[in-house]
């Protein structure tokens, strides 16, 4: 038997029944992802939840690789991802107007947010969990591909053209959060020296991208 | 050469520290002051946040695990956290009438089940946001095809309209169509939806009226909820 409104919610009858029959609804206009992911990010500032959910499905496994390459432990990376999406929540109204790209600012907050997880690790305890079996995504589409390797192909290209040691310093600091503290220890060399190494390297590594 | 002199550095190298991580703390505090004062510092640090973000792409996505997403949704919209039974009579300020509602479409809905040509599963789902007062139970009568929504809170506001949306993963909102301003209504379910509909979030949108002239949702998503098995 069908559900009657009216039995089931007395003084609504009055309003009788409604029903919506559908048009075939026009086909969105294809976007780029670059849009679409900017286009998410307006909604989530505007406290778009259904964005949010949207936002998350489409950018947490890029993000989730990210806090995992920077922790290499899955529970520290799911806690980074969570925390790196509640700051997304929060701030996504700031995005408009830093003028990064939208996966770099994406990027950016749960690279950081590791980051600084990592540091907390090591100044205190030390987790004994390790990284676990990883299911791989799916990968980027072929236009992100296209656009991806390109600039990391120039981005690693540049770091191949430094000194092996600057262009790992370079690596080291930003992927496992390495201090210049951190650095001369592992070169084994003085802190002075390894500010110089690695500013050289970026002064370097800056003339080759804006050729 | 002159490796033993420190610090040959310029703002640009200054702006890679700071998106390295490697500046020191005053250097941290001078560089957050800049950037929000100094445009053509900002534009530095925003050069190398591009540039330098190209080390991760050659990082593999990796799919986290749905307990995640669970606890992170959880965590920012500490309502939508428990089930749709447990909301329903959790359900504070709810009124007598919903509650009867509520119960009275769950037990019609059992005994469909319990026919033989019935289909197996009953979905519902509760929409409701932080932000709005609108509350919006559905519940998906499975025979027909209906979803029947009743309004439990929330008005719509003066030359607006609400308009309902069925969203299914990775794809874009497709309208249900603008919902008169009364309490109950139904709403066919579109035949290309039937076979997902366990996997519907609906949503519901302020629009002018006529409803969204875009085709997508223009206004302000005011409740939101998944389907879920009852």
């Amino acid at each position: 038997m069908a559900l009657s409104l009216e039995k089931v919610a007395p003084g609504a009858g009055h309003l009788g029944e409604w029903y919506w029959y559908f048009s075939q609804t026009e086909k969105q206009p294809l976007q780029s992802d670059r849009t679409e992911i900017e286009n998410l990010i307006a909604r989530v500032a505007m406290k778009d939840r259904v964005a949010f959910d949207q936002l998350y499905d489409r950018v947490s496994a890029k993000l989730f690789g990210v806090c995992l390459r920077v922790l290499n432990k899955r529970a520290a990376a799911e806690d980074a991802m969570q925390d790196t999406f509640v700051k997304i929540w929060k701030n996504a109204d700031r995005y408009s107007a830093n003028g990064l790209s939208p996966m770099t600012w994406l990027i950016t907050i749960a690279r950081n947010t590791s980051i600084d997880r990592l540091r907390a690790r090591k100044k205190g305890h030390q987790d004994i969990d390790t990284p676990g079996f990883e299911l791989v995504a799916p990968g980027l589409n072929p236009e992100q591909a296209v656009v991806a390797s390109s600039e990391a192909s120039r981005l690693s290209g540049c770091l191949d053209t430094l000194e092996e040691n600057r262009a790992k310093a370079i690596r080291g600091a930003y992927l496992d959060g390495e201090t210049y503290a951190d650095l001369a220890d592992r070169f084994g060399v003085p802190l002075n020296t390894m500010r110089t190494w690695l500013r050289r390297g970026l002064i370097a590594l800056r003339e080759c991208m804006s050729q | 050469m002159t490796e033993q002199t420190d610090t040959p550095r310029d703002d640009d190298v200054l702006a890679a520290e700071l998106v390295l991580g490697v500046a020191s703390e005053k250097d941290l505090l001078e560089g957050r002051r800049r950037m929000a004062t100094d445009s053509e510092f900002a534009s530095r640090v925003v050069f190398w946040q591009e540039r330098l973000s190209a080390m991760t792409d050659d990082i593999n996505p990796v799919k986290p695990p749905a307990r995640v997403k669970k606890k992170l949704l959880a965590q920012v919209f500490p309502k939508t956290c428990v089930s749709v039974l447990q909301r329903v009579w959790l359900w504070q300020g709810v009124s007598m009438v919903s509650v009867l509602f509520a119960g009275y479409l769950g037990v019609q809905l059992l005994e469909m089940n319990t026919r033989p040509d019935a289909q197996p599963t009953v979905l519902a789902a509760q929409l409701g946001s932080d932000t709005s007062a609108l509350q919006v139970l559905a519940v998906v009568e499975p025979v027909k095809h209906e979803i029947a929504l009743r309004r439990i809170s929330g008005e719509v506001l003066p030359n607006r309209v609400f308009e309902l949306w069925a969203i299914l993963p990775d794809q874009a909102p497709v309208s249900l169509g603008v919902l008169p301003d009364s309490e109950t209504v139904r709403v066919l379910v579109p035949e290309a939806l039937r076979s997902q509909a366990a996997e519907i979030t609906l949503a519901i949108s302020d629009e002018p009226i006529g409803g969204s002239p875009t085709g997508a949702p223009t206004g302000a998503v005011l409740a939101a909820g998944e389907m879920k098995e009852l």
